[in-house]
């Protein structure tokens, strides 16, 4: 693809690669970008993260530009220019921040890759021939994930799906990456669709997932 | 929007099943797929895969929708 960047974009890069007291005020610049980026994240994230007392969110926020800066300095030259600069560099700051607080909010809490709950049958509203439907469904995932899945698969999915542990916290518990488990996410989830469709079941598509 | 609860659980069990990015792939594209979504234009045609990796990865949305809602008070 042909890199096009837009004149403050090239302005950022080519300072940013430059030697001496050029390429020092173009960090300085750039991690006050980050760090205000980072702030607007954690501050964001806060109402919804109450296990975050006591925490300094402004060390959070500093720390996370910091890792943002040391991430765009290793992969500048992956920049292509396909939006503006600061876009590209806001997502590393958004990124870094958001999984610190997410992996603060479950700071000491445990984790469990064993179901606590299974999904209910709990909508008052749905008809007999609906409800019939769901509790088909839910049996033969139940059966699925017991039968189909590897035991990794099974404490990944259950851990993510259904008992809402946020995939990073996961990850850094493993010792993996997000990106491992989301891959055995999805082979997981493959299983279950292929197993629900070999029943006849139907089992919807991306139009339904977005809750 | 009102969802039955036990529709949204399966949801989330079940995944987009469609084809979609992984999340490297997604970080990857961010930046274009937000700003073509905030100019208006088709950024899922754009970047076919990411719409559906959003609705399947918790954390992917979540950092797509920091992105956007940054971006939205026109920062420096």
């Amino acid at each position: 693809m042909q890199t096009r960047y837009d004149t403050a974009s090239a302005a950022w890069v080519e300072r940013l690669r430059a030697e001496g007291p050029e390429q020092a005020v173009a960090i300085r610049e750039l991690r006050e970008l980050l760090l205000r980026a980072a702030r607007f994240e954690v501050t964001r994230r806060q109402a919804a993260a109450p296990h975050l007392h006591g925490v300094s969110l402004e060390d959070v926020a500093e720390q996370a530009a910091d890792d943002a800066l040391v991430a765009i300095m290793s992969k500048l030259d992956h920049f292509r220019g396909e939006s503006r600069f600061t876009t590209w560099a806001y997502k590393f700051a958004l990124l870094e921040a958001g999984v610190k607080v997410r992996r603060l909010a479950w700071r000491g809490r445990e984790i469990s890759l064993e179901p606590e709950r299974w999904p209910q049958i709990a909508d008052p509203h749905a008809g007999p021939e609906q409800a019939a439907e769901t509790a088909r469904i839910i049996e033969a995932m139940r059966d699925a994930i017991n039968h189909q899945l590897t035991p990794h698969q099974r404490e990944i999915l259950v851990a993510i799906t259904v008992n809402d542990i946020p995939i990073d916290v996961l990850a850094e518990r493993l010792n993996t990456t997000r990106g491992a488990l989301y891959k055995t996410l999805h082979d997981a989830r493959r299983k279950l669709r292929a197993h629900l469709s070999e029943l006849g079941l139907s089992v919807g598509t991306a139009e339904e997932a977005t809750s | 929007m009102s969802r039955r609860p036990d529709g949204d659980r399966l949801a989330r069990m079940l995944g987009p099943g469609e084809p979609e990015l992984t999340c490297d792939e997604c970080f990857e594209a961010l930046e274009r797929y937000v700003e073509l979504e905030l100019a208006g234009t088709d950024a899922d045609s754009a970047v076919p895969g990411l719409r559906a990796h959003l609705q399947g990865c918790a954390a992917c949305r979540e950092d797509h929708d920091s992105l956007v809602a940054y971006l939205n008070t026109d920062p420096a």
